[in-house]
Parts: structure tokens; C-alpha cells; sequence
């Protein structure tokens, strides 16, 4: 039982189509542990950075004006200490030979030029006329007055000074643009930051939730195979122990299966010798009828003792899976319900004539022969079809043109002895346990078995085997 | 008929013996029976047996064992009786040279089939002075198992047979080009499987055919022999 891996895959399937089902009726939040984790961290990491950024900024702008101001504070002070150093005649020649940066404008006249109207922001003002009043000058010297103007659209600005003696110097400049950040170099290295923290976010979810994962996939083999390996108890002490719990309950339900197993097989065992006595006894009545009747009985018997076994065991067989050619099994099968019914014009197959499978073949027959003995049965004939139902899938339908089944006894049917009421008389016999078997065998297989009505004509057995 | 063949049959239950003794002396055999190993060991060399019938399940040494002791006295043909589905003692049996098997409960008449047809090979096999069964037959790429009763193509994929197609094609193996009449494999075959055998035999080697993917008309393993026969034209190597 321990080569299902190739099973697994195309069990998986159609259950991956589902998630993404899921996935389409609520975008909003996705239904993986994984991303739901990450979409968390990295919310976080955008608000965390963001704030970062802004706070980093409101501290370079903040820094940036303040060296501004400085740098214009004592830039007009140099000018204002350079004109009151000459006398009035020499000012212009002075203001000319002075190197002043670009955009800046610097002129004596009777009166403060005053284009602008706007008042400065208080910080700037009071920087700049700290700065000024700062200077250590001759007594005497001192500015008069200072006025500050300014612009903020065109981020220009205008500084008055009045002089000692009555004039005033006029100063325009052009304020530098205000930058969020210091240099490009701070931008790519924040940049740079946030992904490689993103990425250690991805990558710390993908191996703290992979444990997760792992788990569901052993719960899933375990479903179909009691035998499956135990999960490796490795990893953080939380994973481990959740691997341990895991081994230890897979332990005990396949101890708990073996338990059946055997108590199945002794009863198995146990009815064997009182029926081969009862039929070697059953050769020695004279009477012809009596004799076939009592046969028949026993032979029923019999096959309810073996269809009991069968579904003890079928659980941890231990046949291999081998490489088997489908269509000839299913031919097989047809051809002995044939022989065994006198049904051959209503047993047909329908299908390639060769599909190579991995299958456990005596189980995989029984399945098979159990879904057609049913359709015999009930309808007196079935078809079994076989096609590729898409990737990695292979479906055979058996299809029958009985009377049905009841829509909501199309799943109890499958349930250990429960039969279909209309059933329930001496002449369909049987255990109860032929599609509980079948199930079993296919699901151990990866594949599944349902039944369906086929509007009004008849019941479809649909089985799935992965390719 | 000639004289009654002498069988002995190991069984644990004592009413199974008795009765199985009964009933095949009823069939004309003379039979004589044993509880457990050591009792057939002692009764071996008292008479002289034609066929074993071998419960598996016997108390303190299993059947396996006396029917590996039993090969090293002697070729007598071995029918097992075994517990249901217990595969791997059917298996085990059937390679150690067990000749056939019957899970148990049986049905006595299809005991008596297999054991009548088992003494006519293990006659022909004394004519013939072949080995008996062999692990494996391999005719025309194809492979059969018949301690596994199974049939693997040249591919190594097994394809499943029924029960009459496995016998019909074990009949043909061990009987290779020879014509084989209708009567001559209906004779072979008869009681092996219950269902009545006339076109019965055409139908079983129709579906044959198309297992061993032996086109009909250019058939090139089974050939149709005009005037009423097949033939398995292949050769047979045994393994």
C-alpha cells in the first residue's frame, strides 16, 4: 500500500480547482494561512516604513530650512558688514565685486524696495535677524530696522535692512527648493531596505506555515492509506510536537484498523470450516432440488462471508500496484458478469483498447466487477465506458438502465449494509457491503466512485482513476 | 476404468475429513486422511499416493512446510486448500510446486474437477516427462505467471484474464503447436469452470484473441486450423 504517491496528485486535482473557487467568491481576503499571514506582515512593514519616511522627512525639511536661514542670515550680514564698511559713493561698486550666489540681488537705495507683501514663516524671520543682530559691529553700526517679505508660491524672498544712515539695504533671493530626503543614495537604500524585508517576510511565512501544509498532506494520505510513513518530527519544538501527536493518532487508528482486520478474519476464519462441512454434507442429500437449494444458500452465505472479509481487508491490503492494462480488466470483468448472468446482450464495453494504469489489479477487478454486478442486478445489463476525462484523470462510467435510485439515498448507498428499501427482498440478495467495498478500493487507489441518475433512464456509476 | 487412484488428504478438522473421504470415495477414490503433519509423514510411506489434498492451516507444522517435505520424496501433484484472499500461502504454495489450489469453503464438486483434471496433467506430464510447473512461460514476447496466475504483455503490463481465458490459455501453452479440436479443448477444460463449453470455446478464444491483441483475421499466436481446431503457434520457453 505504500506506493499511492502517484494517486496523490491527481486526488489533489480537483480539489485545487475548488480552492480557486473559493478564492474567486471572496477576493478580499484569501482563504490561505500563508497569505493571510503575509498580507498582515507586509501591511505592517508598509505602515511601519511609511511612517518611517515621513517622520525622516518632516526632520531633513525641518533641518534644511533651519541651515537656510542660517546660510541667509549671515550672507546678509556679510554684505550689510561690507556696505557700512565703505563710505555711501563706493556702496555700488562694493555690491558689484561682491560674489553673490545665483538668484540673489543685492541693491542700496533711499527706501526698502518692498515688492512683496507676504509675511515669512516666524522661524525664518527670526533666524535671519538673530543672525544679523548678532554680528559684532563698531557701536553705531547696528541695523536700524530689518524687514523680511516673502512669496511662498514663487518661494522668493525680501530682505530690508536700514542702514545707520537713513539708507537701506534691499536684498532678493530666490529660496532653494526644499528636498524630502538629503540624497538619492537615502532613497535606494530605503528602497533596497524594504524589499529585502519583504522578502524575509515571505520567505519566514513560507517555512512557518509549510509545517502546516506538510500536516494536511499526511491527514489526506493517512484518509487513504493507514500505512502511510509517519511525519518526520523535526523543526521548532511546536511543529514537532504536533508531528508527534499526529504519528501517535496515526498509530492508533491503524492499530485500531489492524484490530478489526483481525477480529474480521478470525470471524472469517472461524465461518470457513462449519461451511465446508455444510457442503460436503449437502452432496450426500439425495434429492436433486433440496441438494441445489441448500448449495445456493451456502454458496450465499459464503459470499457474504467473503464480501466481509473483503471489506476488512481492503483497507491494508498489501497487493502491489502494478502496471495493468485497464481496458482488459474491465473486458474481464464484463465478460465474467457475461458468463456468470447469461446477460451478453446487455453487458457491453465501450472504450480504447488499451490504458496502461498503475492499479492493484485483484482489488482494483473487484471494485470494478462489484459495480457491474450491481447494474447486472438491479437492471439486468450495464455499460462500461472508458475515456480520459482530462489531465491525469481517467473516467469509466457504468451505466445501467434500471430503475434508479432514489436522489437522496445516492450517497447513503455507499454506506457498510445499507441498502436501497426497494431492495430489501430475497431475490437481489447480496451483503450491503459490494459499493462500500468498491469505494474503498478506489479511493486507496486515489480515484473515487459516485452514483448518479441518468434522468429517468437509469443509474451512472462514475469512477475516477488518476491516469 | 482403471484402478482407483489413492489420495491422501491432510486436514485438521476432523468431520471435513471424514466427510471428504466419504465423498470422494463415493467418486471412485480410495482416500486416506491425516490430522496434522507428523500423521502424513507417517502415513507416507504405507501407501502409494497419487494425489495430496493439503489444508495450509494446520496445527504445529504448517502446510507449507509438509508440502516442502512432500517435494522432496516425491512429484505427487498437490491440490492446497487455503484460507480466503490469503494471497502470499497461495503464492508461496504454487511456486514450492503445488499443482492447485482451492480457497476454502470449496465446492466439493469443484474439488473433484481440479483434482481429476490435475491427475490427467500429472498422467500426460509422467508420459511426456516434463518438469512440473515452471515459474514462468514465455511465448511470443508474452509473459505467464502461473504461481500468480497472471499475464504480463510484452511491455511488462499485466492483463487481466478470466478465469476460462487463464485456463484455456494454460491448456494451449503446455500443448504448443498442436492442433487442438474443439472436443479435444472442451475435454480439457471441463468442470474447471462452471458455464457450458461449445461455442463457448470459440467465444474464450475470440476474447483470448483480443487480450493477447492477436488480430482475428491475420491471427499470428492462435491460429485457426480449417476443419475445426486451433493452435497456439508460438514457441514456449520455460522459466
Amino acid at each position: 500500500m505504500s506506493n499511492v504517491p502517484e494517486g496523490l496528485t491527481a486526488a489533489t486535482l480537483p480539489r485545487r480547482r475548488r480552492w480557486s473557487v473559493r478564492c474567486w467568491s471572496a477576493p478580499r481576503w484569501p482563504g490561505s494561512l500563508a497569505s493571510r499571514t503575509l498580507i498582515t506582515l507586509l501591511f505592517g512593514l508598509a505602515l511601519v516604513q511609511g511612517l518611517g519616511l515621513t517622520i525622516h522627512a518632516y526632520d531633513s525639511i525641518g533641518l534644511q530650512h533651519f541651515s537656510e536661514a542660517r546660510d541667509i542670515g549671515v550672507r546678509i550680514s556679510t554684505i550689510f558688514r561690507s556696505v557700512i564698511s565703505v563710505p555711501p559713493e563706493q556702496r555700488p561698486r562694493v555690491l558689484q565685486e561682491l560674489d553673490l550666489p545665483s538668484g540673489w540681488n543685492a541693491a542700496v537705495g533711499p527706501a526698502p524696495t518692498a515688492q512683496l507683501t507676504g509675511l515669512p514663516p516666524q522661524w525664518l524671520e527670526d533666524v535671519v535677524r538673530v543672525s544679523i543682530h548678532s554680528l559684532r559691529m563698531l557701536p553705531g553700526q547696528h541695523p536700524r530696522m530689518i524687514v523680511v517679505r516673502c512669496d511662498r508660491r514663487s518661494h522668493k524672498l525680501e530682505v530690508a535692512v536700514h542702514l545707520p544712515d537713513e539708507s537701506w539695504l534691499n536684498v532678493r533671493l530666490r529660496l532653494r527648493p526644499v528636498l524630502f530626503w538629503n540624497s538619492p543614495t537615502f532613497l535606494a537604500a530605503f528602497v533596497l531596505m524594504t524589499i529585502a524585508a519583504a522578502l524575509l517576510s515571505v520567505w519566514a511565512v513560507r517555512r512557518l506555515t509549510g509545517p502546516v501544509a506538510t500536516l494536511a498532506a499526511a491527514a489526506e494520505r493517512l484518509g487513504r492509506d493507514v500505512n502511510a510513513p509517519p511525519l518526520p518530527e523535526a523543526g521548532p519544538i511546536e511543529v514537532r510536537t504536533a508531528a508527534v501527536a499526529f504519528n501517535t493518532m496515526a498509530a492508533r487508528i491503524r492499530r485500531f484498523v489492524q484490530d478489526r482486520t483481525f477480529l474480521i478474519a478470525a470471524i472469517g476464519h472461524d465461518l470457513r470450516t462449519p461451511i465446508t462441512r455444510m457442503k460436503l454434507r449437502a452432496e450426500f442429500i439425495e434429492e436433486d432440488e433440496l441438494r441445489g437449494k441448500f448449495l445456493a444458500d451456502l454458496d450465499e452465505l459464503e459470499a457474504m462471508v467473503a464480501a466481509t472479509l473483503a471489506f476488512g481487508r481492503d483497507a491494508s491490503r498489501a497487493e502491489p500496484a502494478v502496471a495493468l492494462d485497464l481496458p482488459a480488466l474491465l473486458r474481464t470483468v464484463v465478460d465474467e458478469a457475461t458468463d456468470a448472468a447469461q446477460a451478453g446482450e446487455q453487458l457491453r464495453y465501450h472504450g480504447p483498447e488499451h490504458m496502461v494504469v498503475q492499479a492493484r489489479p485483484m482489488a482494483l477487478k473487484r471494485a470494478m466487477a462489484n459495480l457491474v454486478g450491481n447494474a447486472v442486478k438491479y437492471a439486468g445489463g450495464a455499460q462500461v465506458v472508458l475515456h480520459r476525462g482530462g489531465p491525469g484523470i481517467i473516467t469509466v462510467f457504468v451505466d445501467d438502465d434500471g430503475p434508479g435510485i432514489p436522489p437522496d439515498e445516492l450517497e447513503r448507498v455507499f454506506d457498510p449494509f445499507y441498502r436501497v428499501e426497494a431492495s430489501r427482498n430475497r431475490e437481489t440478495g447480496g451483503t450491503g457491503l459490494g459499493l462500500s467495498i468498491a469505494r474503498n478500493i478506489l479511493r486507496a487507489h486515489g480515484g473515487d466512485v459516485a452514483l448518479g441518475n441518468r434522468g429517468g433512464k437509469g443509474t451512472r456509476a462514475t469512477i475516477t482513476l488518476p491516469a | 476404468m482403471e484402478t482407483m487412484p489413492h489420495v491422501l488428504v491432510v486436514d485438521d478438522d476432523r468431520e471435513i475429513r471424514e466427510l471428504l473421504a466419504r465423498f470422494l470415495e463415493r467418486n471412485r477414490f480410495r482416500v486416506t486422511s491425516a490430522r496434522d503433519a507428523r500423521e502424513a509423514r507417517r502415513n507416507w510411506p504405507n501407501g502409494h499416493y497419487q494425489l495430496v489434498v493439503l489444508d495450509l492451516m494446520l496445527p504445529g507444522e504448517g502446510g507449507l512446510d509438509l508440502a516442502r517435505w512432500l517435494r522432496t520424496q516425491s512429484d505427487v501433484p498437490i491440490v492446497m486448500l487455503t484460507a480466503m484472499g490469503e494471497e502470499t500461502d497461495r503464492i508461496i504454495g504454487l511456486e514450492l510446486g503445488a499443482d492447485d489450489y482451492l480457497p476454502k469453503p470449496f465446492n466439493p464438486r469443484e474439488l473433484l474437477a481440479r483434482i481429476r483434471a490435475v491427475l490427467r496433467r500429472s498422467s500426460e506430464r509422467a508420459e511426456r516427462r516434463v518438469e512440473p510447473a515452471p515459474r514462468g512461460l514465455r511465448f511470443g514476447g508474452w509473459l505467464l505467471e502461473p504461481a500468480r496466475r497472471r499475464l504480463l504483455n510484452p511491455d511488462g503490463v499485466e492483463v487481466v484474464l478470466t478465469g476460462g481465458e487463464y485456463d484455456l490459455l494454460v491448456a494451449m501453452l503446455d500443448r504448443a503447436n498442436r492442433v487442438l479440436t474443439r472436443d479435444m479443448l472442451l475435454d480439457l477444460l471441463r468442470g474447471r469452470q462452471a458455464g457450458p463449453f461449445d461455442r463457448a470455446i470459440d467465444v474464450a478464444i475470440s476474447r483470448l484473441r483480443r487480450k493477447l491483441e492477436d488480430d482475428g483475421r491475420h491471427a499470428q499466436l492462435i491460429k485457426t486450423v480449417r476443419g475445426g481446431g486451433y493452435v497456439l503457434a508460438c514457441d514456449v520457453e520455460r522459466a
